[in-house]
Parts: C-alpha cells; sequence; structure tokens
C-alpha cells in the first residue's frame, strides 16, 4: 500500500540542475515530486514547486514560490540570496503548468531528508 | 552493485534551477575539465585490475559526463545567440552532437569516445572564442595598484 501511495510521486522523480535552490537544493540531488500536492489546494507563497519553465515549456524548473497574483498565477524564484530577484526574469507561471511538490531529497544519500517550507 | 542500484534509483528527468539572472559568465572549460576527468577515469580503469577501483571509476566517470552535458547544454541554450550561426552555420548540430557523445561517454569505457568528446567541446571553445566570448562572459583579473616611490 506504501508502495502505490509512492508510485506517482517515483515516476515524477528528477534530478536537481544549477544552484539558485541552496542550500536546500544543490547540483545532483534527486527528488521524489507529488504530482497530486495542489490538486485540492492552489501553491502559495513558500511552497517548493517542480513546474514547466514559462520560457521553454520543454524544460522543468524547480524553484519557491514568491507570491501569487491576483490573477493566480506565480511568481517563482530561487532561495539563494543571489536569485531573490530573479521572479521577472522567469515570468509568472500559470498553475496548470505546475508539475508537483518536491517532498523528499531522497539521493544523495547522507542528504537524505523530509522538505519542508525551511530553506536550509 | 552501487552503480547499478544508482542506476534503478536515478530520475528521467532534470529539474532546472540554473542561475537564472542570468550571470553572463559562460566558458567551454568547465564543460572540458569535466570530459577530461572522463578521458583520465577510463584510462585509470583499464590500467587497474582492482574491482573495487574500477567499481568507484564507473561511478564517477558517470557524475562527470553527466556534469560535462549539463555544461554544454548552457553554453548551446544561454550563451550561444542567433546571431552567431551567420559565422557558425553548423553551431546547433556541434553542440547536439557534443550533448550526445557527452551520453555515450557516461556509459562508455572506451577512450576514443572521451577524445571524440573533448574534440566536440573544443570546436564549441572555437565558436565562444570566434564570437568574442571571452571578454564578454568572463571577468578580467584586476592589476594590482600601484605604489609610488
Amino acid at each position: 500500500m506504501l508502495l502505490a501511495a509512492l508510485a506517482p510521486s517515483w515516476r515524477r522523480r528528477v534530478a536537481v540542475a544549477g544552484h539558485s535552490m541552496e542550500p536546500l537544493l544543490k547540483e545532483g540531488d534527486w527528488l521524489l515530486v507529488d504530482p497530486g500536492a495542489y490538486g485540492d489546494r492552489r501553491p502559495h507563497g513558500g511552497d517548493l514547486v517542480v513546474a514547466h519553465d514559462p520560457r521553454d515549456s520543454r524544460r522543468l524548473i524547480v524553484k519557491r514560490v514568491l507570491g501569487v497574483a491576483q490573477d493566480g498565477r506565480l511568481a517563482l524564484a530561487g532561495d539563494h540570496p543571489a536569485h531573490a530577484h530573479e521572479a521577472d526574469r522567469i515570468g509568472a507561471v500559470d498553475v496548470e503548468d505546475v508539475v508537483g511538490r518536491p517532498w523528499l531529497r531522497y539521493w544523495p544519500p547522507h542528504r537524505f531528508r523530509l522538505l519542508t517550507d525551511r530553506r536550509d | 552493485m552501487l552503480s547499478r542500484v544508482q542506476r534503478a534509483l536515478a530520475p528521467r528527468a532534470t529539474a532546472h534551477a540554473h542561475c537564472d539572472i542570468p550571470c553572463g559568465v559562460y566558458d567551454p572549460q568547465q564543460a572540458r575539465i569535466e570530459a577530461e576527468s572522463c578521458y583520465k577515469i577510463i584510462q585509470k580503469y583499464q590500467e587497474s585490475s582492482d574491482e573495487l577501483f574500477r567499481t568507484r571509476c564507473i561511478h564517477v566517470k558517470e557524475e562527470r559526463a553527466e556534469l560535462a552535458k549539463h555544461h554544454i547544454d548552457v553554453m548551446w541554450h544561454d550563451y550561444f545567440k542567433p546571431e552567431h550561426l551567420e559565422k557558425f552555420a553548423d553551431l546547433h548540430e556541434v553542440c547536439w552532437k557534443a550533448a550526445k557523445q557527452a551520453s555515450l561517454v557516461k556509459r562508455s569505457l572506451d577512450i576514443a569516445e572521451a577524445q571524440k568528446l573533448l574534440d566536440l567541446i573544443d570546436k564549441i571553445d572555437h565558436m565562444w572564442r570566434e564570437t568574442g566570448g571571452p571578454s564578454s562572459t568572463r571577468m578580467q583579473p584586476m592589476q594590482p595598484m600601484q605604489a609610488a616611490s
């Protein structure tokens, strides 16, 4: 039963590329992503999301929700202090383009932990 | 054994947490360093009969080849611009072949394939230099202050 519950997240697992989400997520981290996390509720400020890049829908990005615009679209940014103002660069993301919520950092083994709203 | 487990656990997709400023720093040397590491690791693998060492070689080579591919992708998608195609009509083909070659090196222990990857990265480096890469994308070292005496 546990495996059945994990299956959707397992199918959506991703590898992190890049540094904008440090210190929480580092290049090479592997994450389980829950595709149903934002089914009943919309993402809000502080949530972690994996979404299609509005600049290139073939790419996935992993960021934190900075805020929600009145039209419901999301402003995303990285946690790293150098990336605090990149929401304008990325552009607003439609909720429909959110793939899910990364909830477990499962590789490398010494970085295994549940992901919460904490940034470290 | 660890490598088989890792392959089974590995994700199929990448989620980018790139520097999206963008910071504007691009240099094919990042890819070349990782590709050189792959080449040297394959050499050391061939020279060793220690199974544990050889297992570690495979594991680390896969990591470095993936990084080489990442840096090639960054050059391709973020540095090169449409106007560069006027000078290098085969720009997309070279970058595509280099990325494919990095994937091949990831799963191969053929040193000739590792050399092919280095050669393709050198082509990218040539295109980067000929399009003004070094002056436009790298900081110049600061000159020491002069002290009059």
